[in-house]
C-alpha cells in the first residue's frame, strides 16, 4: 500500500509537469489555432540553460527568472521564424512542419553544445525524503507541484486582470474582431508563443533535478503533454491538471508493476481512447463549425 | 488541340518505356552491388512515398507515423520468416494487410477531429512502435534484430540483381495502382475533401470515411515498402524506424513535389543520397556552394523580373550562403545532420511549396501544377436528359419540420419553427438578414444538430444522421458562399456529385475491372449532360476557381443535381447574378421542378421568389411569421413590417 501511495505521489509530480507543458499548448492554440511541435525541446533548452547557469555559480532560485527570460526569447523566435509565415499563407502543413524542423534543429544544436550524454542537475532542496501518510515524498516533488500550480495561476491572473491579458483573451475569442478593435494580434500571437515557451522552460528547470538532463529529454515529455492536452481538452484549464495527474499516475504504476520499458505506452492508449469516445477531451466543449 | 494531346501522349509513352528499360538494365550495366543496392533502396522508399503522398498531398493531412508503419511492415515480414519460416509470397501480402490494419487503428480515432491531431497521434504511434519492437523481444528479439535472407522461389534463393528486378517490378505495379486510384472516384473524393470538407459531406462523400480510407491505403504501401526493405537489408533492428526517418520521408515528399509521382521518385532519391553526401564533407561543400549560387542567381533573376521583393529573398539567400560558409568551417557533418534536415525543411516549406518538380513545371510551362487530369474530350453519346426524374405520386409532404430550435449559447437562431414542404413544389424561404434561413438549411443537411424539435424527410426522421448520410438519402444543396472544389475542373466537380453511382472498390480500381470502367464511363457521360443542362459544357475542363461567379453558382446546382436528389435546397442562387443570368436560373429551377424534384429556395430577389415559388414561408428573428401563396405574402402586414420596419406612431 505504501508503495502504491508513493507511486501516486511521484505520479502527481510528473503529471503536474505534463500539465504545465500542456498549458503552453493551450496558450498558443487559443490565440492562433497552432501548436509548437517543438514544445518539448523548449523544455529541454530551458533545463540545459539552467544547468549551465547553476554550474557557473548562479543560485538556483536566481536562475529561474533568467531561464524564464530565455524561454520568452526562444518562444518569440519560434513564432517569428516558423509560425508567422505559415499563418500568413494559412497553411496548417506549414506550421506543423516548420515547428518540427525548428524542434529538431534545437535538439541537434543542444547535442553539439552540451553533448549527447545525460547530465545530473544538482537539487536545490535536501534529497532526503519526507514522510507523508506513510509514504516517502521528495521535497523536490512538492516544489514541482507547487511551482507548476503557481505558474498556471500567475498566467491566468495576468490574462484576467491586466489590459494586455485582456488583449490575449480577446484574440483567443475572435482574432479578426480583435484586430478590428485595434489589437495587434500578430504581437499577441508572438507573445503567446513566448509565454508558452516560458512555461516549458520553467517546467524544464523544475523537473531537471528529479530526472537527468540531456538533449533528448524533451521529445517524449512534449508528446505526452500533448496527450494530456487532448485528454483534458485543448480549451480547459481544469482538464489538463486532471489529465496530467491521471497520465502521471498511470505511468509510474505501469513502470513499477509492468516494466519501465512500457511506461510511455499508457499515454498513447489513453489518447486514442479519448479521441474515439469524446474528441473534444474530457472537459472540453465541442466547437461548432460555421458554414 | 487534338494533335497536341496525341503528341504529348506519345512523348509520355516514349519517356515511360525509356525509363523502364533504363531501370531494368541498370544492374547489368553497373554491375556494382553497392549501387544496385542504393537504387533498390530508392525504389523501396519511393513505394512508401507514393502512399504517403496520398495522405499528405491529396487529403492534406500530416502523418508523422510512416516510419513506424514502415517498421510494422518490415517486422511483420521478419517475424513471419523467423518464427514460421514463411516464404515471400505469404509475408508480403500479410505485411501489407497488418500494416493497413495498424493504419486503421490509428486513423479511426485520430481523424474524427481535424487539425493537428493526426500529426500528434501518428508521432506518438511512431514512438510507441519503436518501444514495442524493443521490448517485445519474445516476438521481435528486441535490440538484437532479425536476420532474414533474400526470398527464395522454388528452392532457388534470389541474388541481389534478381531481387532488384523484383523490387523494380513492384515499384511499377505500385505506381500504376496509385495512379489509377488517384484518377478514380476515390482520388476525386480525396481531393474534394481537402478543398471543401463541408461540400464533400453534403455531396455524400463522407470526409471522415475517405480520410480514413486514404490513410489505410497509404499504410498498406508503407507495409509493402517495409517488407521489401527487410529482404533488401537482410537485417532489421528497431533503431531504423525512428523519428529521423519520418522527418526524411516528409522532407522527400515536400521537396520532390506533392501530388506528383515523379516528385516522390525524386524525393526518395534525395533522401537516400543526402545522408551519403553528408558523410563526405568535401562533396557536401561543393553541393552547398552550388546551391548557394543557384539560389542567389534565382533570386537575382526573380528580382529582375519584378516577381519578388528583396525582403522576401533575403532569408533564403542568407540561409543558403550561411550553409555554404558553415560547411567550410567544420570538419565533420555527421553531428549536424539533423540541423541540416531541419534547415532544408524550413527552406522547402516556405520557398519551394510545390517542390522541385512543381517549381520546374512552373518555370518551363508557366502553367498550373496538375498531374492527374481527366480527359475533357466530349463523350460521343450524351444523354438528352441527365436528371433522374422523381416519380413519386404521393401527395404527402416531403419534408416536415416540427418545433425546431437551434440555439448557439445565448442566441436562438431558430425558435420553434414548423415547416411543411409539399412534394413537387417550389417552396420559398425568405426573411431579412440574420433571420435564420441559412441556419435552417444547415439543420436540414445535418451540419448543425438542432437543440430541440424533429425533422421528418420522406417519412423518415433525420435526427442523429450525418451530413453524408442525409445527402445520400436525397437532400442536395448549394451554398450561400460558393463551396466548389476549387482546384478541380468543372467536370470533376460534377463527378464528385456522382460519387454515389460508383460501387467499385479499391481492387476494382487497381485492376481496372469491367465494373469500374463501366461506372466511370457512365458517370462521365452523365456529368457532361449535367453540365449541358446548366449550360456549362463549354467549360468542362476549366478549373472551378477560375470560372466567373455566375457560372460557379450554376456549377454548384449541376453538382447538387448529380446527387439525384428528391429535395434540392438552393441557398441564394441568384446572388451576384446579372439579369440575363437570373432569367436562365429561373428556367433551370422550373425545369428541375418539372422532373418532380422538390425545390426549397432561399432568395433575396423578390421577383424571382414571387415568380417561381408555389408557397413562401417568411422567417424573422428565428421565427416563422407568415406562410402562404406569393401574392398573400406580398400583402401580409407582418412581412412588410419585418422588411421595412413598423409604421411610426
Amino acid at each position: 500500500m505504501a508503495i502504491l501511495l508513493q507511486l501516486i505521489y511521484s505520479g502527481i509530480a510528473l503529471g503536474m509537469i505534463y500539465a504545465v507543458i500542456a498549458f503552453g499548448y493551450q496558450l498558443t492554440f487559443a490565440t492562433s489555432g497552432t501548436l509548437n511541435f517543438g514544445q518539448g525541446d523548449a523544455l529541454m533548452l530551458g533545463a540545459l540553460v539552467g544547468l549551465t547557469l547553476v554550474t557557473l555559480g548562479v543560485n538556483y532560485w536566481l536562475m529561474i527568472p533568467l531561464v524564464c527570460l530565455f524561454g520568452l526569447a526562444q518562444g518569440a523566435f519560434v513564432e517569428r521564424i516558423g509560425v508567422r509565415p505559415a499563418i500568413k499563407i494559412k497553411s496548417e502543413f506549414g506550421w506543423i512542419m516548420s515547428t518540427i524542423a525548428l524542434g529538431i534543429i534545437f535538439k541537434n544544436v543542444a547535442e553539439n553544445v552540451w553533448g549527447r550524454d545525460d547530465l545530473r542537475f544538482p537539487s536545490p532542496l535536501p534529497e532526503s525524503p519526507l514522510h507523508l501518510f506513510g509514504a516517502n515524498v521528495l521535497p523536490m516533488e512538492l516544489l514541482v507541484v507547487g511551482g507548476a500550480l503557481l505558474m498556471m495561476l500567475a498566467v491566468e491572473f495576468f490574462n484576467r486582470k491586466s489590459i494586455f491579458g485582456k488583449a490575449v483573451v480577446a484574440t483567443s475569442n475572435d482574432r479578426d474582431a480583435a484586430a478590428l478593435m485595434g489589437i495587434n494580434t500578430g504581437l499577441v500571437i508572438t507573445f503567446s508563443y513566448a509565454l508558452s515557451s516560458l512555461t516549458a522552460a520553467f517546467a524544464g528547470v523544475l523537473i531537471a533535478p528529479l530526472t537527468l538532463t540531456g538533449a533528448t529529454m524533451g521529445a517524449v515529455l512534449g508528446l505526452k503533454a500533448f496527450a494530456v492536452a487532448i485528454i483534458g481538452g485543448l480549451s480547459s484549464g481544469m482538464g489538463i491538471i486532471v489529465g496530467g495527474v491521471i497520465l502521471g499516475i498511470a505511468e509510474t504504476t505501469t513502470g513499477f508493476y509492468l516494466s519501465t520499458g512500457y511506461k510511455d505506452v499508457p499515454g498513447l492508449v489513453l489518447l486514442l481512447i479519448v479521441l474515439a469516445m469524446k474528441p473534444a477531451g474530457l472537459f472540453g466543449k465541442t466547437a461548432i463549425k460555421k458554414v | 488541340m487534338r494533335s497536341a494531346v496525341n503528341k504529348n501522349t506519345i512523348r509520355n509513352a516514349v519517356a515511360i518505356v525509356a525509363g523502364l528499360i533504363a531501370l531494368a538494365v541498370f544492374p547489368l550495366l553497373s554491375g556494382n552491388p553497392y549501387y544496385i543496392h542504393l537504387v533498390e533502396t530508392i525504389m523501396i522508399y519511393a513505394i512508401l512515398l507514393f502512399g504517403l503522398d496520398i495522405v499528405v498531398g491529396y487529403t492534406g493531412q500530416v502523418s508523422l507515423g510512416h516510419a513506424g508503419l514502415f517498421g510494422v511492415g518490415a517486422y511483420t515480414a521478419g517475424v513471419l520468416f523467423m518464427k514460421l519460416g514463411m516464404p515471400f509470397y505469404v509475408t508480403a501480402p500479410l505485411a501489407i494487410a497488418v500494416t493497413a490494419g495498424f493504419g486503421a487503428i490509428l486513423a479511426l480515432p485520430a481523424l474524427r477531429v481535424s487539425g493537428p491531431y493526426l500529426a500528434m497521434v501518428t508521432l506518438a504511434f511512431g514512438t510507441i512502435i519503436q518501444i514495442l519492437i524493443n521490448e517485445m523481444d519474445f516476438l521481435t528479439s528486441g535490440p538484437l534484430g532479425i536476420k532474414i535472407p533474400k526470398p527464395a522461389f522454388g528452392g532457388a534463393r534470389m541474388n541481389e540483381t534478381e531481387y532488384y528486378w523484383l523490387v523494380a517490378a513492384l515499384l511499377v505495379v505500385s505506381l500504376v495502382v496509385v495512379h489509377r486510384v488517384l484518377k478514380s472516384h476515390l482520388g476525386r473524393a480525396f481531393e474534394a475533401l481537402r478543398d471543401s470538407p463541408i461540400a464533400s459531406d453534403c455531396m455524400g462523400v463522407s470526409v471522415y470515411r475517405y480520410k480514413v480510407y486514404a490513410f489505410v491505403i497509404s499504410a498498406g504501401f508503407a507495409g509493402l515498402a517495409g517488407c521489401l526493405y527487410s529482404y533488401s537489408e537482410q537485417y532489421i533492428s528497431p533503431n531504423t524506424y525512428n523519428f529521423e526517418l519520418t522527418i526524411l520521408f516528409l522532407l522527400a515528399i515536400i521537396m520532390g513535389g506533392r501530388k506528383t509521382r515523379s516528385g516522390a521518385l525524386l524525393g526518395s532519391t534525395i533522401i537516400v543520397l543526402l545522408p551519403k553526401l553528408l558523410d563526405d564533407i568535401a562533396s557536401f561543400r561543393v553541393v552547398a556552394t552550388i546551391l548557394a549560387v543557384a539560389v542567389v542567381l534565382g533570386a537575382l533573376f526573380a528580382l529582375a523580373r519584378h516577381t519578388t521583393t528583396p525582403r522576401r529573398v533575403a532569408i533564403p539567400v542568407l540561409g543558403t550562403a550561411g550553409l555554404a560558409a558553415f560547411s567550410y568551417r567544420i570538419d565533420a557533418l555527421t553531428d549536424w545532420r539533423l540541423t541540416i534536415f531541419g534547415l532544408m525543411i524550413l527552406l522547402v516549406v516556405y520557398y519551394l511549396q510545390d517542390g522541385v518538380v512543381g517549381f520546374v513545371r512552373k518555370f518551363f510551362m508557366h502553367g498550373r501544377v496538375r498531374t492527374v487530369t481527366v480527359s475533357t474530350e466530349q463523350p460521343a453519346e450524351i444523354v438528352a436528359d441527365a436528371i433522374v426524374a422523381v416519380r413519386d405520386g404521393s401527395r404527402e409532404d416531403i419534408l416536415n419540420v416540427r418545433g425546431i430550435v437551434m440555439q448557439f449559447s445565448g442566441l436562438k437562431a431558430l425558435n420553434d419553427v414548423d415547416l411543411a414542404v409539399r412534394r413537387g413544389t417550389i417552396h420559398g424561404l425568405i426573411g431579412p438578414n440574420g433571420s435564420g434561413k441559412s441556419t435552417m438549411m444547415n439543420v436540414l443537411t445535418g451540419i448543425y444538430t438542432p437543440t430541440a424539435g424533429s425533422i421528418e424527410y420522406a417519412g423518415q426522421p433525420l435526427a442523429g444522421r450525418t451530413s453524408a448520410d442525409i445527402a445520400l438519402s436525397g437532400i442536395a444543396r448549394t451554398f450561400q458562399n460558393v463551396q466548389l472544389f476549387g482546384e478541380m475542373t468543372a467536370l470533376e466537380n460534377v463527378l464528385v456529385g456522382l460519387h454515389h453511382t460508383f460501387h467499385s472498390n479499391f481492387a476494382d480500381v487497381g485492376l481496372l475491372s469491367r465494373r469500374y470502367r463501366a461506372e466511370e464511363h457512365a458517370a462521365r457521360v452523365r456529368a457532361f449532360s449535367m453540365l449541358r443542362f446548366v449550360g456549362l459544357d463549354g467549360v468542362a475542363g476549366e478549373e472551378a476557381r477560375s470560372l466567373p461567379y455566375g457560372k460557379q453558382r450554376l456549377l454548384e446546382i449541376a453538382r447538387a443535381l448529380a446527387l439525384d436528389p428528391q429535395l434540392l435546397l438552393l441557398d441564394e442562387p441568384a446572388a451576384g447574378l446579372t439579369a440575363p443570368d437570373i432569367k436562365e436560373l429561373v428556367t433551370i429551377i422550373r425545369k428541375v421542378r418539372d422532373h418532380g424534384i422538390t425545390v426549397m429556395l432561399i432568395e433575396h430577389h423578390m421577383d424571382v421568389v414571387m415568380n417561381v415559388c408555389d408557397t413562401v414561408s417568411v422567417l424573422d428573428f428565428g421565427q416563422k411569421i407568415a406562410e402562404g401563396r406569393p401574392a398573400e405574402i406580398q400583402a401580409d402586414e407582418k412581412v412588410i413590417e419585418a422588411y421595412l420596419g413598423g409604421i411610426a406612431a
